[in-house]
């Protein structure tokens, strides 16, 4: 007989998990994920590699549904203008312009700078020139690239070092000012000094969005998150942090 | 085998093959450019008329291969005008809308559809003619148009599988990062997948450049005569390079006459290095102006 999966409720929660079930074809990826996520505050999942970390983060923006043969069962609620709304209610596009992602590895589109990160809002049809400048350069001086780079933006994202090309996809992510965000290990590229910069500002961000972060160094979750989460064989359990 | 003795093997062949291929297509520029190179002068273009009028249409070429150069320009854009839009959309379908089982039947008839001879297409091409001859009460002949049509049915399979595997052989991070940010299917195709792969569609289209340039058989038998003069119209008869270099193969009267043949491969040569040399500055500009420019 297994034991009933623990449910996590703090008492303000901005996303709600129900019952969550993960399949990849015939495999069971996660089982009976119940738990609720503070809002504005950093929720670390930590586990060995290949227990469904990222595949729980893509259940949070339903980008699992790219990819063929994955199903999952189970409900996922937010809650966006006080009032929680099951995601599958959303179009997806709308939903993952809410709930922003930044990648373990990072991605910069086949474009230059300055379109990399204007790019979200090019999709919103918010690349008004002077209001897309200005977003863009928020974002960038957030994510502390924005001296780097502020002479070269229409050269090639590609080419840039992967700390930077990390730091690009987070200025990428936070140019919507979205409401939650989840970050795959988004410190795994990046040198020790540019990774405290960005533990830094996620630690400033938690006052605006809801962050959930996959972490495998543990003393970085002590650091800033404020709980923890553990997935071993598709169930995830409170620890300590 | 020891893998040294192994990789130094393998490393021969693969010099050996690359240099027996450079090798040959030196020799076949070489031979072309020795008989031939004598020939290009204005007048094997442009015969005896002055070259301002021959281009301004004012005076018409009769014996130099001007015709054929504007006949054989016209139909490669025609075809290829044709062929690229519905190729790179047939493309996208398969790529990126068609289910699975649909998909691998489709791009098993497309990779059926590469490998038919041309001079079946052409076959077809004629077929089509009569048809049309007899629909339209006797008013359509062989020409322009249904040569255009036949080529960019040969050279469509080209291009649909190279769009199609450009856009399939794209990383799974690109086709997921846009997603991740709010992009719809759309925005996804559209913004990032057909920008990200635009150079390996650009050289499927070259490659269609390439063999509606070079294709014989199928025009022998749908429009090319050989003094049809500046086409005037899609619907009317043409002259063309490749048609003109099979017919003086074949039945050339003397030694100067065989080497304006020769001429008229070193030109459909320099006629494909243009076209080339312009898609891949195409390829340039608008990646530049799509992609990079702030």
């Amino acid at each position: 007989m297994t034991n009933p999966a623990p449910h996590i409720m703090p008492a303000d929660p901005k996303i709600r998990l129900r019952d969550i079930c993960f399949f990849f074809g015939n495999t069971r990826i996660l089982n009976q994920v119940n738990v609720d996520i503070p809002e504005n505050r950093i929720t670390a999942v930590t586990g060995p590699s290949g227990q469904g970390k990222s595949t729980l983060l893509s259940c949070l923006n339903r980008l699992w549904e790219e990819t063929p043969g994955a199903r999952m069962t189970g409900n996922v609620d937010i809650r966006f203008n006080d009032r929680f709304q099951d995601i599958r209610t959303l179009p997806a596009h709308q939903l993952r312009q809410k709930v922003g992602t930044v990648f373990q590895v990072p991605t910069p589109l086949p474009m230059s700078i300055y379109k990399n990160v204007a790019f979200p809002l090019k999709l919103q049809g918010k690349d008004k020139e002077r209001e897309a400048r200005h977003r863009v350069e928020e974002a960038l001086k957030r994510t502390h690239l924005w001296q780097e780079v502020k002479d070269r933006f229409d050269q090639d994202a590609r080419a840039l070092s992967g700390g930077q090309q990390q730091r690009l996809c987070m200025a990428r992510a936070l140019v919507l000012r979205p409401q939650v965000l989840l970050l795959d290990e988004p410190t795994s590229s990046l040198d020790p000094g540019a990774g405290e910069r960005i533990e830094a500002l996620l630690t400033e961000l938690k006052s605006q969005c809801t962050i959930l972060l996959i972490s495998h160094y543990m003393d970085q979750v002590a650091r800033i998150a404020d709980q923890r989460l553990s997935l071993e064989q598709g169930r995830l359990n409170p620890t300590p942090l | 085998m020891k893998p040294g003795r192994l990789h130094r093997l393998f490393t021969a062949w693969a010099w050996t093959a690359t240099l027996v291929l450079v090798t040959a297509m030196a020799i076949i520029l070489g031979f072309l450019i020795s008989r031939g190179w004598h020939t290009l002068t204005p007048s094997l273009i442009f015969g005896e008329a002055p070259i301002w009028e021959a281009v301004t249409l004012v005076r018409p070429v009769f014996d130099g291969l001007f015709p054929a150069l504007a006949g054989t320009l016209a139909l490669v854009l025609t075809a290829v005008a044709l062929a690229v839009p519905l190729g790179i959309g047939a493309g996208i379908f398969l790529a990126e809308y068609c289910p699975p089982k649909p998909k691998a039947f489709f791009s098993l008839v497309f990779d059926i559809l590469a490998g038919i001879p041309s001079i079946v297409v052409g076959l077809f091409g004629f077929s089509l003619t009569i048809l049309l001859h007899q629909l339209f009460g006797g008013r359509i002949y062989p020409c322009l148009l249904i040569s255009a049509i036949s080529l960019a049915f040969l050279v469509l399979p080209y291009i649909i599988r190279t769009t199609q595997l450009s856009l399939q052989g794209l990383d799974p991070a690109v086709r997921l990062t846009a997603l991740g940010l709010g992009a719809t299917k759309f925005q996804n195709i559209v913004h990032v997948l057909v920008p990200a792969s635009f150079s390996h569609i650009l050289s499927g289209v070259i490659l269609a450049v390439g063999r509606c340039a070079e294709d014989t058989a199928v025009i022998m038998l749908t429009g090319a005569v050989a003094a049809a003069g500046i086409p005037k119209s899609l619907f009317s008869g043409y002259e063309a390079l490749p048609f003109y270099i099979y017919y003086i193969s074949s039945q050339y009267a003397d030694d100067a006459e065989l080497a304006r043949g020769y001429g008229a491969c070193l030109l459909l040569l320099a006629l494909c290095l243009t076209l080339f040399g312009l898609a891949r500055w195409l390829q340039r500009r608008v990646s530049q102006r799509i992609l990079y420019r702030p």
